[in-house]
């Protein structure tokens, strides 16, 4: 294995547009690669170290939002006070992630490459509608965060491209991130979600939902959420909504049916705490 | 492949396989206050502090260190704030099988280098990364206040 080291983006899109895409592996903040490497599941005949990127790192308050570069760690996050302010459930989830020493490392391009249908700030950034900008030798673009995680692992990521930021429009209304893990540090979600809602005089006129570790990507509860700014009021129906977005799976932290039951329980739960009318 | 960083303020220069890590090359030269446990970045017990921050050295590349500042136990045991924070370990019985004990000592030492009086929080906070089995946190939380409050008789 051979290690680059880059220190201006210019290089760095050089070697990713000439190194063989199959034999080359990015290495941001490595929490998740050097696992996998250690595994033996991950062997990259070229590794590029990409954390002397100095384009790639801080938080940025911008006319529209905030642009947050793709090195930036879970750590600055959580730290930060425009996040805090700004982007609430996005914040909460970087207060539940894994420990220090992880947060320290772990950066928010990493969550996002790693694509892991339980990655612990994915729901809050599908949640804001988030962007990335990816970048290669040839050319910019900027993609939807949804349109870019294809699957558990998987991106539409082309080669030579890297993440150089996330984009995070302007939020309206009240945001948080609820985590169900097995303990409460170091530990990877058995469910979470995030939502955003408005209330005007008690009534919701706004209500979005995303839901991680219950599908292979994160999913949007629209049939939840359009249903109960109609009107629904009756919690059974509510939860049938939700399962009709998710596809959870048995694993080694919790059963599809325990996901299902559990989901719908907590957010019945939420919707109630926020006033909404429920019926079961 | 050849790298140079700082380990306990000394100059390292080292010929290492690239896909080296940061612990299996501590360990092989005798730097033994950083322990293996789980070897994928979860359990803690191989904390290092990198730049005063605490890291798992199990998901540190060697190649990736050139210029980095390592510091673990074995550097600070003369340090006078290290004294009182050992001293305090022992007093409260903080230390059962003590294999997750260097990286509590360096997780306080980090916290303490950021705030000097943490509250309970940050305390538990600091910890929350490192796996105790023995203690249940309990005796470390009263060592580490005791600390922050100055109440060690060291």
């Amino acid at each position: 294995m051979k290690i680059y080291q880059p220190y201006g983006l210019g290089d760095c899109l050089d070697l990713l547009s000439e190194l063989p895409q199959a034999e080359t592996v990015i290495l941001a903040g490595g929490t998740d690669l050097m696992p996998r490497y250690e595994q033996g599941k991950v062997l990259p005949e070229h590794l590029i170290n990409i954390k002397h990127l100095a384009d790639l790192q801080g938080i940025t308050e911008t006319e529209n939002g905030a642009e947050i570069g793709g090195l930036t760690t879970i750590e600055t996050l959580r730290r930060s006070g425009l996040i805090h302010r700004d982007y609430p459930a996005l914040w909460q989830s970087t207060e539940q992630f894994a420990g220090v020493q992880i947060r320290n490392r772990a950066t928010l391009a990493g969550n996002i490459a790693n694509a892991s249908p339980a990655g612990d700030t994915l729901s809050p950034l599908y949640l804001y509608h988030a962007k990335l900008k990816l970048m290669s030798r040839h050319a910019t673009r900027t993609i939807r965060l949804e349109d870019f995680i294809a699957g558990p692992g998987e991106t539409t990521q082309e080669r030579g491209e890297l993440i150089h930021s996330i984009i995070l429009p302007r939020v309206t209304g009240s945001s948080c991130f609820y985590k169900l893990g097995l303990r409460e540090a170091m530990a990877i979600s058995v469910v979470n979600y995030a939502l955003r809602y408005s209330q005007s005089a008690g009534e919701l006129t706004d209500l979005e939902i995303t839901a991680g570790a219950v599908a292979p990507t994160i999913v949007f509860l629209d049939a939840l959420t359009t249903a109960v700014l109609s009107g629904e009021t009756n919690s059974t129906v509510w939860r049938a909504l939700i399962g009709q977005d998710i596809a959870p799976i048995d694993d080694i932290r919790a059963s599809a049916d325990y996901r299902r039951k559990v989901l719908g329980r907590l957010i019945t739960h939420h919707l109630q705490n926020l006033g909404v009318v429920c019926h079961e | 492949m050849h790298i140079k960083f700082y380990l306990n303020g000394k100059v390292v220069e080292a010929d290492v396989p690239a896909g080296m890590n940061l612990l299996e090359y501590l360990r092989s030269v005798s730097v033994f206050s950083v322990k293996r446990g789980c070897d994928h970045g979860e359990c803690g017990s191989c904390t290092v502090l990198m730049d005063d921050k605490t890291r798992n050295a199990c998901l540190i590349l060697m190649g990736t260190l050139d210029g980095e500042r390592i510091e673990t136990l074995e550097g600070l045991n003369a340090d006078r704030r290290m004294e009182l924070m050992q001293a305090a370990f022992l007093d409260e019985g903080a230390i059962q099988c003590g294999y997750c004990t260097p990286a509590m000592l360096l997780a306080l030492e980090s916290l303490l280098r950021a705030n000097s009086k943490p509250d309970d929080a940050a305390i538990k906070a600091a910890f929350s990364g490192i796996y105790c089995r023995c203690t249940g946190y309990v005796k470390p939380m009263v060592a580490a206040k005791k600390v922050v409050m100055g109440e060690v008789d060291g």
